[in-house]
């Protein structure tokens, strides 16, 4: 009976054998795995148990922190601003995260593999851990005035400015907007509640119209158009160009006519320079620019302005929420005409407007936007600095120069559809271009409100790009707001 | 005592008899082992209250108490009942028992007093004093066991009473109707539940069969052994010879259908044959037990659709509503022991809640999550010594009952554990037995213990010394009468 004894006792060692491989096999190499399955409740729950890193603006206002209240979730969120923020930050809540939450989270909940060294250090130290603290580029006192303009103008819109000669983002706003806080709340049921109502109001608050929304750019795009005419090096702001007060566009019944029908200029011939073209914004005169140089040369100046991305920068930063700003191929000249002018099938984010004029003002270089200025770990020790980088020089400095006058002439010049604001701000001189931006099925829409401008003053300098939906004139709706943001990061220099 | 001999029969000044060495009880090992487990068992406990609260535990001191008194009862009777037993036995039992009592204090502080989480089923806030009191009857019935079979081979004499008893423990809950016997929500009915008072008798079942079938194939293991035909190198037996393994075979599958107990039925089955093989030396009884087994688990999984939801479960637990609905508890379960990864989060540090009827089932899972894989192949090793000294023992001892008895029970013990530490690890298809000695409830640890009382009734009359015959008697004196 001792070998059958034996031979079973091989058999009972063979299946301890195979529990322990099995074990070890499960915890150690599959935990991994295991924990980023869908579902995961302890994976997912493990983030709250540790203070989730801070997100602050440049000059240190803290827009999200984690505080210690016990329970399940050891540590909620909050976020001290409320709205105003939202389109930056987002939210981190139990069931998903948007914004530089969701973007950066790997460095606001510690696991980045940038972070592991430290994190093993912290471990064997016996130091709690904590994630990494997200500086941004946003400067508050910029995000303020656009927020407070937004709000105050009660429409629907959205607000980007940034630095032309880095990128980074000094201000990102939209309206409305919403609480993150609601979004924030520890009870699985209460924030059921408060994300079905944020998703069925009909004002879209969740929507960040600043980068995930499209409208068209309107006369804004007359920036594109004339960059494409100069680029060619036959013409410059004086040249003259075929400015009739109605267009008959070929091959349609449509005939295009300036605002109000207004005849453009004052030379009375039926042609203008296009300084004044511009200036006044004459739509048929950039509908024959747009007609001469073709749909082929438009498309590939507005590419190079950052529009057709299909990887639109800024994805890795804010998750995947920036919008792609469209502008196809025409396939006729009325419809090459009507795009030249920032109709028909153009699109822009309110984030591209500010490219526009971020373009001109840093000499036809247009630098990559960014949002995070740095990464700071729990050790204060830096994990992530910004480096601006070019993304690309639609233009040369010469022709920049060229639509840096005639934007500056919108503003300056007593006919400028921009002129109110000439002496806006003290000392400093907006160059800006207005768009009043038809839409809806045969126009029946509201117009939308668009405004492109930059300005410096000392150091500083800012580019800012508004579109307010159903604003109507986007003089008289837009611009005031970009204004707003201007004065107030250039006025606190 | 070998050194005492030696010199005795050299004193004779004769041919001097071999040194015989003498097993020695080795109880003062077991004490201090019983130390050892005690200390590891209240550091455990411990632990729990600084993981959850940074404080002992409110009423350890009382339970540590209580254990190690019912410890001190246990060792005091084994030094006087079973003294020449193994001396691990006692403690790698008690270490395991002590372990399942701080697990369920552990699961029972879930959601109270500020603690995190919910239980699926809470326990009841004496849960921990009720698991002792389970401890003190099993320890009870461990002396029960060491004080009524004074001799194992006492057994052998109403094999087919301890059979009576074992089917009758096994059929009595499918018999009964289900408010009585099922387990609430598995669909298994496996239980007799009166009055807020569960017996789960396929515990004790187990036991009473082992005992009559070592009496049984000790009895008939010439026939069972020797006739038959050879065919393509396997001993075949004859036809009528059958008989039995059928009829073992038709309970276990039974069980499966009315009791939707698929462990427990591979359980028996696997006693039975392991206990076969053992008996006859007899490789086609593996065979053919085997091929039984796996016959009637497939046609059970294409007939009854609960058998075959657990292979569906097991090959696919991750694909489609499976992880939210069906595999619900196994994958719960996976995500704790990958959670606990190689070290464990602590114990109370972890989620174990999260899994549900982690307090019997999938307690195994637990103690993955918060002792880690470290902690848990620990545990495994404490298994394996047990196996590991029931099968010493088994071929230690002479007598061929005892030796198929506790040969079968030490593979009992063994395939329980693979059965369901394999099941709730994903190495074989889960099936809901419980883990012994680590389970909330009664009847698993009392049932256990009756089986560690007879590997140590065993072992105590393999490692007895054999009597010493009476070898100085000096010389025959010579008595002048004259």
């Amino acid at each position: 009976m001792n070998r059958a004894l034996r031979r079973v006792s091989i058999a009972v060692l063979f299946m301890f054998v195979l529990l322990l491989a099995n074990v070890n096999y499960l915890q150690a190499f599959e935990a991994d795995s295991l924990a980023s399955k869908p579902g995961n409740s302890r994976a997912f729950d493990a983030q709250y148990q540790y203070q989730r890193g801070e997100i602050e603006t440049a000059d240190g206002t803290v827009l999200a922190r984690s505080k210690y209240v016990g329970g399940t979730y050891k540590y909620q969120r909050q976020y001290p601003q409320g709205a105003e923020y939202a389109p930056v930050t987002g939210y981190d809540s139990l069931y998903g995260a948007s914004g530089v939450e969701s973007g950066e989270n790997s460095y606001l909940v510690g696991n980045s593999s940038k972070l592991a060294v430290r994190n093993v250090i912290d471990m064997i130290t016996g130091k709690p851990k904590k994630g990494a603290t997200v500086q941004l580029t946003i400067d508050s006192k910029a995000q303020t005035a656009a927020w407070n303009a937004l709000k105050s103008s009660g429409k629907a819109g959205a607000v980007v400015a940034l630095n032309p000669q880095t990128g980074a983002i000094l201000a990102m706003s939209s309206y409305p907007s919403y609480d993150p806080n609601q979004l924030a709340v520890l009870s699985g049921d209460q924030l059921n509640t408060n994300d079905k109502n944020l998703l069925h109001d009909p004002s879209q608050p969740l929507l960040n119209r600043a980068i995930s929304a499209t409208y068209p750019p309107g006369s804004t795009f007359k920036i594109v158009t004339s960059s494409t005419l100069f680029a060619q090096g036959k013409e410059n702001q004086n040249s003259l160009v075929s400015a009739p007060t109605s267009l008959k566009l070929p091959q349609s019944s449509v005939s295009l006519i300036n605002n109000d029908g207004e005849v453009c200029g004052n030379l009375g011939n039926g042609k203008a320079t296009i300084i004044t073209a511009f200036t006044e914004s004459c739509n048929t005169a950039f509908a024959n620019i747009g007609m001469q140089v073709g749909s082929a040369a438009l498309k590939s100046m507005a590419e190079r302005y950052g529009m057709n991305a299909t990887s639109p920068t800024l994805n890795q930063e804010l998750s995947t929420q920036v919008a792609k700003s469209n502008f196809p191929l025409e396939p006729a000249q009325s419809f090459t005409a009507m795009s030249a002018i920032g109709q028909k099938d153009d699109t822009v984010t309110p984030l591209q407007e500010a490219m526009f004029a971020a373009t001109i003002a840093n000499n036809g270089t247009l630098m990559r936007p960014y949002l995070v200025q740095q990464v700071q770990a729990a050790d204060l020790s830096d994990v992530y600095t910004a480096s601006p980088q070019a993304q690309s020089t639609p233009v040369s400095a010469n022709v920049a120069g060229e639509i840096k006058q005639m934007m500056l002439s919108v503003v300056s010049s007593p006919d400028g559809t921009a002129h109110q604001f000439a002496n806006a701000i003290p000392g400093v001189q907006i160059a800006g271009k207005t768009g009043t931006a038809q839409n809806g099925i045969n126009n029946s829409g509201l117009n939308d409100a668009v405004f492109t401008c930059f300005a410096s003053s000392g150091n500083r300098s800012m580019a800012v790009g508004v579109i307010i939906q159903g604003g109507g004139y986007g003089a008289a709706a837009a611009a005031p707001i970009a204004v707003d943001v201007l004065k107030s990061y250039l006025e606190n220099g | 005592m070998s050194s005492v001999a030696t010199s005795e029969g050299a004193a004779v000044g004769g041919v001097p008899d071999a040194p015989v060495v003498m097993p020695r009880g080795r109880r003062r090992t077991e004490a201090l082992m019983l130390v050892f487990s005690v200390g590891i068992v209240a550091f455990a406990y411990a632990n729990v209250g600084f993981g959850l609260k940074g404080a002992p535990p409110a009423g350890m001191a009382g339970y540590m108490i209580a254990f190690t008194v019912l410890l001190v009862i246990a060792h005091l009777v084994v030094r006087w009942l079973a003294p020449w037993s193994d001396p691990l036995l006692l403690p790698l039992a008690a270490t395991l028992n002590g372990l399942g009592i701080v697990m369920t204090y552990r699961l029972q502080e879930v959601g109270r007093d500020g603690n995190p989480g919910a239980m699926s089923v809470p326990l009841s806030t004496s849960a921990t004093l009720i698991q002792i009191v389970y401890t003190a009857i099993g320890i009870g019935c461990f002396v029960a066991v060491l004080v009524l079979v004074r001799e194992p081979r006492v057994l052998q004499r109403y094999t087919y009473l301890f059979g009576l008893i074992g089917l009758v423990l096994l059929a009595l809950p499918a018999l009964l109707p289900s408010s009585i016997s099922e387990v609430p929500g598995t669909g298994a009915k496996i239980q007799i539940s009166l009055g807020g008072f569960t017996v789960q008798p396929e515990e004790f079942a187990k036991l009473a069969l082992a005992v009559a079938f070592a009496g049984y194939l000790v009895a008939k293991r010439d026939v069972l052994s020797l006739a038959g035909r050879r065919l393509v190198g396997i001993d075949l037996p004859r036809a009528r010879d059958l008989g039995p393994v059928l009829i073992v075979w038709a309970v276990s599958l039974l069980l499966l259908v009315f009791e939707s107990d698929i462990g427990t039925s591979a359980v028996f089955m696997g006693l039975f044959v392991c206990m076969l093989y053992i008996a006859t030396q007899r490789t086609s009884w593996l065979l053919i037990g085997f091929a039984l087994f796996v016959v009637g688990a497939y046609t059970a999984s294409k007939l009854f659709s609960h058998v075959g939801e657990r292979f569906d479960i097991w090959l696919h637990p991750f694909s489609g509503l499976n992880p939210s609905h069906n595999a619900f508890q196994l994958v719960q379960g996976l995500y704790g022991l990958g959670a606990g990864g190689i070290l464990g989060k602590g114990l109370g540090a972890g989620q174990p809640y999260l899994t549900p009827l982690v307090q019997s089932d999938l307690v195994t899972t637990a103690f993955g999550e918060e002792l880690g894989m470290t902690g848990l192949m620990a545990i495994l090793l404490l298994y394996g010594l047990i196996v590991q000294r029931g099968l010493a023992t088994s071929i230690a001892v002479k007598d061929p009952f005892s030796k198929v008895l506790v040969g079968g029970l030490s593979f009992m013990l063994a395939l329980q554990v693979f059965v369901i530490v394999g099941g709730v690890t994903r190495l074989i298809p889960l099936t809901g037995i419980t883990t012994p000695f680590l389970s909330q409830g009664g009847s698993s640890l009392v049932g256990s213990w009756m089986l560690i009382a007879l590997l140590m009734r065993i072992s105590d009359t393999a490692r007895r010394p054999p009597p010493q015959p009476i070898q100085d008697e000096g010389m025959t004196q010579v008595v002048n009468l004259s």
